[in-house]
């Protein structure tokens, strides 16, 4: 190390950050600090500003205001290669390696070391490539091709890469996503002898007993503000994910008074070990009138995989799913929308509206079919009539049917992609991230409807990231973590901590039905 | 099969072993890059080559560069990397042509245009009819058809074609020269095109009124134009002296059926045949004229 | 990106103006014309240019319902060519009836038009590509059909369908309403033609929204190759014969009147009207060129001016009026960013 300061010094210090986007305060007055020889987690809900804080350290982003000092100096860096030639590196969850090279070349790509105008010193490079494998004490060659090693092995080839760069940070955000118990291990082990050879790490991840088992000292974030910073060895998970999700669970239900569920009516929709390859499997559920399915977790962790699946935009490879005790195969949104399932996608813009077309054409698109005359004709009258019915119902402000959805705001969209699917009267609805974008005004009526909807003896299952949403709106709740079924919950007898132990795979909570199912 | 006798022959040759006669047995190989063969007007041409060939002994390779100079370049590049005898051209470009003609230079195979002439280039004979006579000739029927006064109609070809630059250029110099009371009352591009011979004379004949004579840079032209008469009501076809250029097929019928005047032959078997003939006449070391006129017929029968 | 629902009445004026724009652009033109040449503005000849944009404009009709579905048909030139001659040697060599060879020839655009159509839907071929191979398909399949030579001496009710009149009315313009007016029905009163729309609009959406978007593609294509070849009915028609080199440079011009007459190579947005007047537009150039007996080395580069001071004209037009939401980029485009 070249900087003249006190061992205990911060290598790194972040100070008062602020970064907004339009609509968003992603940081408010962030603190962020790490010590060589220190491994620090950085934990949070998706969308508490972890991402926002790390593309700032590492030149993606600059703050709105605040100040960074790395190794005594001040100032953000203008760019990744910036901050990678300043020894700040970042290990993505997507490895950035090129699989088909041999791992010397990766080590150096773009750098290799040379010996003439355009001629790679290939003795040389091999060389010190070796060298930095070997000092990791990983079991590398470094003439043989990425390809051929196992995943945390690549991850590790990532990490001999950084350091080959001199790095004397390095942040590995989610690094432990696609690893093994085992190799989850193995990385360990390489980060505590890097955290032995003065290096800094900083550890993004969901995984409690992960950040237990590594980290040094756990910098807590919620809602783009830092709301602890703390030894590990001073709290435990459920502190942590006290702190993660607030205490402030506010309720967009207007308090209770959630429809009744008939208990022995025969159930809408009933999933059977429902899976497709790595992004979910062995989902079984049931659905009844009347129902607000909530579907929680952490991103990626497959619920807009099953959604997608359930709607056979990308159908499911195995399982069973009857509505109404048909038997049904699902394998392109044709086969829903007949077997009565709508699905209001989360991309609104991309998947839903068309855009440039009126508020009444895009509401009866889904319909279109059932107002032919003589199969062909459009009956203009009736269809306005039943887009007419649908704005009003869904109060969508609009001058007319004829506007066009473009110049509707974000809430209106969104209801005007519901009206389209309400307006086939499915039996299943399933929203995914209905809210999200839309003002807290829309996000009331969305609500109602959704409400009004199962009171009529719909079935609703509702992804959603947010806890408060997914509290306050839902009848039940299913928890899903890295694809599978991690729980089913009453929102009466359950809060946000014990959601968040469900997602991040805190506590096993028995996969199946739940009370109401 | 063929290119190992070459080999061998010209291995022997240079070895000294071989003699002159047997040399002079082996057929000569021909290259014709042809501009289209879209048009029947090329089709016949090749065809005359075609059978020039085999009367003189010599194999004739045949590509179409489909009107595109940058396919004609690749065909070029073609023949000369075979290492052809010699190469007869009919350019769908006089420039585009050029480079093509200097890589033959350069690879010393001898180049004789067809039909249309290359801008620069060495090349040993240019065959082609004479399309400023061909235009006279035109001028000199309609004049006289018109007994020496009328108002008459020129539909153009393609501008910037030389085919349309002389045709032009013998029918305007004949009547300025030789028929004065003979009047151009429009000049109007059709572009060798049946369908717009078929609109521009149409607009025409509303912008002049009835006229006594059209002359057309080809048949497709006045064929569209005889068309547009028909279908007006004004005007009949046997009112109005109607001349072609080209003799297709379909000319020669309207011909037979008295709704064309004239048309003036060229002939492009004899262009394709003579364009042979000139380049084995070289091959075999007799010398060749510099310009190869073709005679140009007037059909009125 | 909200409270722009007030824009509405303004919005409505914008289209008014926006088209009447394209057909104020049209107007002006006729007005030059006029001015220069008492020749142009009488019955006769504005027949004539009616008659003579019949054959643009019908291809028009078939390019646009593709372009309105985000793709493109090239092959149409090649297409009116196979056809014509394909129908008309039936017709000549074939011996059979009139109807029946018009019949055969539509058929065969059809056919070929739905080959382009299953290449760009089901194989998954870009439109671009899957066209440009049919249009030098059909180029060659014309040529070796008729060995380069034109079909010519066609029955009189051949001919009736290019330069017959009905009622007094010339038949190309008959059919020309015709297949405007059937246009209309499709696209603005028909279940496939609003989903030509929505497909254009959003490809994606209208695949979640359950739209038939392959077979609304093979219809877009079969339509545009009938399309183009019932024009080479017309054509053959008129020039009583056929020939394999017909069309070249066709599905230029037919692009040319759907893309001055208002229609978005991104899809969804067009009117019919728009392509008849950009039809209109340039047969008007062409018609006017020749009575004021323009040179020939001019006449290129007058169209060509034409065309784009129309096009800057019309886009003028539609910049100066308040809401221009049409084909700005996304006002309400909100950037939502992903903050972890």
């Amino acid at each position: 190390m070249d900087e003249a300061s006190a061992p205990d010094a911060p290598l790194l210090s972040l100070r008062g950050l602020e970064k907004s986007f339009p609509g968003v305060r992603a940081l408010r007055a962030v603190d962020f600090e790490v010590r060589a020889g220190e491994i620090m987690a950085l934990v949070g809900e998706n969308g508490a500003g972890k991402s926002t804080l790390m593309k700032i350290l590492n030149g993606v982003d600059r703050p709105d205001a605040g100040s960074l000092r790395w190794r005594g100096r001040e100032g953000f860096p203008a760019s990744p290669a910036e901050a990678q030639a300043a020894g700040i590196s970042m290990i993505h969850q997507e490895l950035a390696l090129v699989p088909d090279l041999d791992v010397g070349r990766n080590l150096f790509l773009g750098r290799e070391p040379r010996w003439g105008p355009g001629l790679v010193d290939r003795r040389r490079l091999y060389r010190e490539a070796q060298e930095e494998l070997d000092q990791l004490g990983l079991a590398v060659d470094a003439r043989a091709t990425v390809r051929d090693y196992p995943l945390a092995q690549q991850q590790m080839i990532e990490v001999a890469k950084a350091l080959s760069l001199r790095a004397r940070l390095l942040v590995m955000d989610e690094p432990t996503s696609s690893l093994t118990g085992r190799e989850v291990e193995v990385l360990f082990e390489r980060m505590r002898s890097l955290r032995s050879r003065g290096i800094a790490l900083v550890f993004i991840s969901h995984r409690m007993e992960e950040i237990f088992a590594i980290a040094d000292r756990i910098t807590i974030m919620r809602d783009g503000a830092v709301v602890s910073v703390d030894p590990a060895a001073n709290l435990d998970a459920d502190e942590v994910i006290r702190r993660m999700v607030g205490r402030e669970v506010g309720d967009p239900g207007e308090g209770g008074g959630w429809p009744a569920v008939a208990a022995d009516a025969e159930p809408l929709l009933e999933v059977e070990g429902l899976g497709r390859g790595r992004a979910f499997r062995d989902i079984s559920f049931r659905l009844q009138p009347g129902e607000i399915l909530g579907v929680s977790g952490l991103v990626g962790a497959g619920r807009t995989e099953l959604a997608e699946a359930l709607f056979g935009v990308r159908p499911a490879e195995v399982g069973r799913l009857r509505v109404q005790g048909r038997e049904q195969r699902i394998r392109h949104p044709g086969d829903a929308l007949r077997a009565g399932i709508a699905l209001v996608p989360e991309d609104r813009k991309g998947q839903g509206l068309f855009l440039g077309m009126s508020v009444g054409a895009n509401t009866v698109m889904a319909v279109l079919s059932r107002f032919l005359a003589a199969g062909l004709f459009l009956r203009h009258g009736r269809l306005r009539r039943v887009a007419e019915q649908f704005v009003e119902r869904l109060r969508v402000r609009t001058p007319s049917v004829r506007q066009e959805v473009r110049n509707l705001s974000g809430g209106n969209q969104q209801k005007v992609v519901i009206a389209k699917w309400l307006a086939l009267e499915p039996k299943v609805l399933i929203l995914d991230e209905p809210t999200r974008g839309i003002d807290v005004g829309a996000k009331a009526e969305i609500y109602r409807l959704m409400r009004s909807l199962a009171a009529e003896g719909m079935g609703i299952l509702m992804i959603s990231s947010e806890l408060p949403e997914i509290l306050g709106v839902s009848t039940r709740i299913l928890v899903l973590h890295e694809g599978r079924l991690a729980g089913s919950f009453l929102p009466a007898e359950t809060d946000s901590d014990e959601l968040m132990r469900a997602a991040t795979g805190t506590r096993a909570v028995a996969a199946g039905e739940g009370a109401a199912g | 099969m063929k290119t190992r006798i070459r080999t061998l022959s010209l291995l022997l040759g240079s070895l000294g072993l071989a003699s002159a006669p047997a040399l002079a047995q082996e057929e000569p190989t021909l290259g014709l890059s042809v501009s289209t063969l879209n048009n029947p007007f090329f089709v016949t041409l090749v065809e005359g080559a075609t059978i020039a060939a085999n009367e003189g002994g010599a194999e004739l390779l045949v590509l179409d560069a489909q009107d595109n100079p940058s396919t004609e370049a690749a065909n070029l590049e073609d023949l000369i990397a075979q290492g052809v005898d010699a190469i007869l051209i009919n350019p769908t470009d006089a420039d585009a042509v050029v480079p093509s003609v200097l890589a033959a230079n350069d690879a010393g195979i001898p180049v004789f245009t067809v039909d249309r002439s290359s801008a620069a280039g060495a090349v040993v004979a240019h065959v082609a009819s004479d399309n400023v006579a061909g235009g006279r000739l035109a001028g000199e029927f309609l004049c006289e058809q018109l007994g020496g006064t009328g108002e008459v109609v020129e539909l153009e070809g393609i501008a910037g074609t030389s085919a349309a630059r002389d045709r032009g250029a013998g029918f305007n110099a004949y009547l300025a020269e030789e028929c004065p009371g003979v009047e151009v009352v429009a000049r109007q591009p059709a572009n060798f095109n049946r369908a717009e011979g078929l609109t521009v004379f149409e607009n025409i004949l509303t912008s002049t009124g009835p006229v006594d004579g059209v002359f057309a840079h080809n048949d497709e032209m006045v064929l569209g134009a005889i068309e547009a008469t028909r279908a007006a009501s004004d005007v009949s076809v046997e009112d109005i002296v109607f001349v072609g250029f080209d003799a297709v097929d379909d000319a020669r019928a309207a011909v037979a059926e008295g709704s064309l005047a004239a048309t003036v032959a060229q002939q492009p078997a004899l262009i394709g045949a003579l364009g042979v003939e000139a380049a084995l006449a070289y091959l075999e070391g007799e010398s060749v004229r510099e310009s190869v006129p073709v005679d140009l017929q007037l059909v009125t029968e | 990106m909200n409270a722009s629902a007030h824009t509405a009445p303004r919005e409505t004026r914008g289209r008014l103006l926006e088209r009447f724009g394209l057909l104020l652009c049209l107007l002006l033109l006729v007005l030059v014309l006029s001015l220069v040449t008492d020749r142009f503005l009488t019955v006769d000849n504005l027949t004539n240019v009616v008659r003579q944009s019949s054959i643009n404009a019908i291809i028009a009709v078939g390019v646009m319902l593709v372009i309105l579905t985000r793709g493109i048909d090239l092959s149409v030139g090649s297409v009116l060519a196979f056809s014509s001659v394909f129908g008309t040697t039936w017709l000549t060599q074939g011996g059979v009836p009139v109807p029946v060879a018009i019949l055969l020839s539509v058929g065969a655009g059809v056919v070929l038009g739905l080959t382009s159509g299953a290449l760009v839907a089901y194989l998954r071929i870009p439109p671009f590509i899957a066209t440009l191979g049919m249009m030098t398909f059909a180029r060659g399949a014309a040529l070796a059909y008729t060995q380069g030579q034109p079909v010519s001496g066609l029955a009189g009710g051949y001919r009736w369908a290019g330069a017959g009149e009905l009622l007094g009315v010339p038949v190309p313009i008959v059919l020309l309403a015709l297949v405007y007016l059937l246009g209309y029905l499709l696209l603005e009163h028909t279940g496939p033609g609003r989903s030509i729309r929505a497909i254009g609009d959003n490809p994606e959406a209208a695949r979640w929204s359950g739209l038939p978007v392959r077979r609304v593609q093979l219809l877009v294509y079969g339509i545009s190759g009938g399309l183009a070849a019932l024009a080479g009915v017309i054509l053959a028609g008129r020039l009583n014969s056929a020939q394999p080199t017909a069309g070249v440079f066709y599905e230029l011009d037919a692009i040319a009147a759907v893309v001055v007459g208002g229609t978005s190579f991104a899809g969804g947005k067009g009117s019919l009207s728009g392509t008849l007047i950009g039809a209109l537009l340039i047969a008007s150039i062409n018609n006017g060129m020749n009575l004021l007996n323009f040179p020939a080395d001019l006449q290129a580069i007058a169209k060509g001016a034409v065309i784009i001071l129309a096009l800057l004209l019309y886009r003028q037009l539609r910049r100066t009026r308040p809401g221009r939401a049409v084909r700005a980029p996304t006002p309400n485009e909100n950037p939502e960013p992903h903050p972890s």
